[in-house]
């Protein structure tokens, strides 16, 4: 039987960590918790997750975006670079109007958006989909 | 190069969209030959970067690449008409500022361009130092309305991010809520203990929401000077000792002492007393929580003839300086602090308050000794008595 998918999950209230984890658990997944950005990046080198749950607001304003950017651009981070990331938010902008002036907002795109309240039916669809559209690793082979 | 060619001038560059050149350029859209390079050579001899051109299509056409700060317009022209051009120019830059130059002095056609939305006219003939005189004018109006533009955008932004922001301290609550019930919802037996944990979460997360509601309340009255415009004795000794007396408990159940040094002979400001019950009682209950155990919270009133000044002490955390200019904004929270519960709206509320009441407030802080919070408030002058002027 293969290993359970593991989710890490990087969000700083406590309370939607606690209902999402029961709810992933329920489904096998094995879940790892972080309650702000730079917790959810050490854990993600750590722990080497399947799957990212990203929270948009926390502490810093937008802490989230700075999480994807991370991963995606910075080379201490390309171990992680074909980890699907699903970006939760209560707010209802995408990037591009939150931040109008940022040429960078292409750059810093989840694989995909869900609002809060996340619809438990959909956040494990959701899951299950990015796992089974993962991209191989990148090796960091040129 | 024949005369009516464009005359580009070395170095020319257009600006990047949404940046002013250095240089503001200038194009002179104008039939007249002669009339054309007086306007180049006065011009460029004030050091702007100019651009002629013999058309108003040709002109209108170079407009979209050399994004000029103003034209120079010729209402007399073969071709399309001069005041065809304002109005094409105005459709490629809103803000572009024109000035006209009418072969004719009379005033209606003049009036008719200024109505079409030129910033001023040059009546034919005109002399260079005329000439120079209204260009600089049409600059520093181009560049106030340039100013203005970006102030207003800036606004924009920041209410934008700040309606986001608001929206988003109320619907997290909510949201923990809407998916401890949604996930509870879908347990087809779900434990009594873990049912009844999630419940009791939903509760305190309603008190979030209320709580952030009232204080948003509280600070949207005082914006409307609704709450503060009262005047009246109000004494500090009694209200802050009440004040102390209704914290005891929670004060103790977090091992923090409360030590009450007001005068005892009383300390009259001039305010009203709900919003210093409120200013007060944020300062306390802010001093008590970001406090340790063994801590104490200590408030003490200096007073001279015109003002007093309550100092709400405390032994707690402290606050960084990198947060001091933010510390009184609506929704600010200290990052280390986040899982104390509390609206962010504290301390904006009692900027607020200390502002309505003609006051001001302060901080003293040194992390992991404690804050000082400082309210100078008026203090409290008897009426002159029977005597009328």
């Amino acid at each position: 039987m293969p290993r359970p998918a593991k989710v890490l999950m990087i969000d700083d209230d406590a309370d939607c960590r606690t209902s999402v984890r029961h709810l992933l658990e329920g489904r096998g997944y094995t879940v790892i918790e972080a309650d702000c950005g730079r917790d959810g990046l050490r854990k993600a080198v750590e722990h080497g997750p399947d799957l990212i749950l990203l929270d948009v607001m926390m502490e810093c304003d937008s802490e989230g975006y700075g999480v994807t950017q991370a991963i995606k651009h910075q080379d201490s981070y390309a171990a992680l670079r074909g980890v699907p990331i699903i970006m939760m938010s209560s707010i209802q902008e995408s990037p591009d109007e939150l931040f109008p002036m940022s040429p960078e907002s292409e750059l810093i795109r989840p694989d995909r958006y869900i609002s809060k309240p996340v619809d438990a039916s959909v956040l494990l669809e959701a899951v299950e989909n990015a796992l089974a559209a993962r991209k191989p690793r990148e090796t960091g082979t040129a | 190069m024949t005369p009516g060619d464009p005359v580009p001038l070395a170095g020319v560059q257009a600006p990047a969209p949404g940046a002013e050149a250095l240089q503001p350029v200038i194009v002179v859209i104008e039939d007249d030959r002669a009339m054309r390079l007086a306007c180049l050579k006065i011009l460029s001899r004030s050091g702007l970067q100019v651009e002629t051109f013999e058309t108003g299509s040709a002109g209108l056409e170079a407009v979209s690449s050399l994004k000029p700060a103003m034209a120079v317009v010729d209402l007399k022209m073969p071709g399309i008409s001069g005041m065809e051009v304002i109005a094409r120019l105005h459709e490629i830059d809103p803000f572009i500022v024109i000035v006209v130059i009418t072969g004719y002095a009379t005033i209606d056609t003049a009036v008719e361009a200024m109505r079409c939305g030129a910033f001023d006219f040059v009546p034919k003939p005109f002399s260079p130092d005329e000439l120079r005189l209204i260009v600089n004018r049409g600059l520093e109006h181009r560049r106030l309305l340039l100013e203005s533009q970006k102030a207003e955008m800036e606004r924009e932004l920041l209410k934008r991010r700040f309606i986001t922001f608001v929206s988003h301290q109320l619907q997290t609550p909510l949201v923990a809520i809407h998916q401890y019930l949604d996930v509870l919802r879908r347990l087809e037996n779900p434990a009594p203990e873990k049912t009844r944990e999630w419940l009791d979460r939903c509760l305190a997360r309603t008190e979030e929401i209320q709580a952030i509601i009232k204080d948003w309340l509280t600070l949207s009255r005082l914006e409307g000077g609704r709450l503060a415009h009262q005047r009246t004795r109000v004494d500090l000794t009694a209200t802050i000792g009440e004040i102390l007396r209704t914290y005891e408990v929670m004060a103790a159940a977090e091992g923090v002492v409360l030590e009450d040094r007001m005068p005892e002979e009383g300390c009259p400001v001039a305010g009203d007393k709900n919003c210093l019950s409120v200013l007060f009682d944020n300062l306390v209950v802010n001093a008590i929580k970001y406090n340790r155990p063994g801590g104490k919270v200590s408030v003490s009133a200096e007073s001279t003839p015109d003002e007093v000044i309550i100092s709400v002490a405390d032994t707690g955390i402290g606050i960084p300086d990198k947060y001091r200019q933010m510390l009184f904004g609506e929704f600010f929270r200290i990052q280390d602090v986040r899982k104390t519960p509390g609206t962010g709206l504290g301390l904006a509320i009692a900027r607020r308050v200390v502002s309505e009441m003609g006051g001001s407030i302060s901080v003293e802080s040194e992390v992991d000794v404690g804050s000082t919070f400082r309210v100078r408030l008026l203090a409290w002058r008897e009426p002159a008595e029977g005597k009328d002027a």
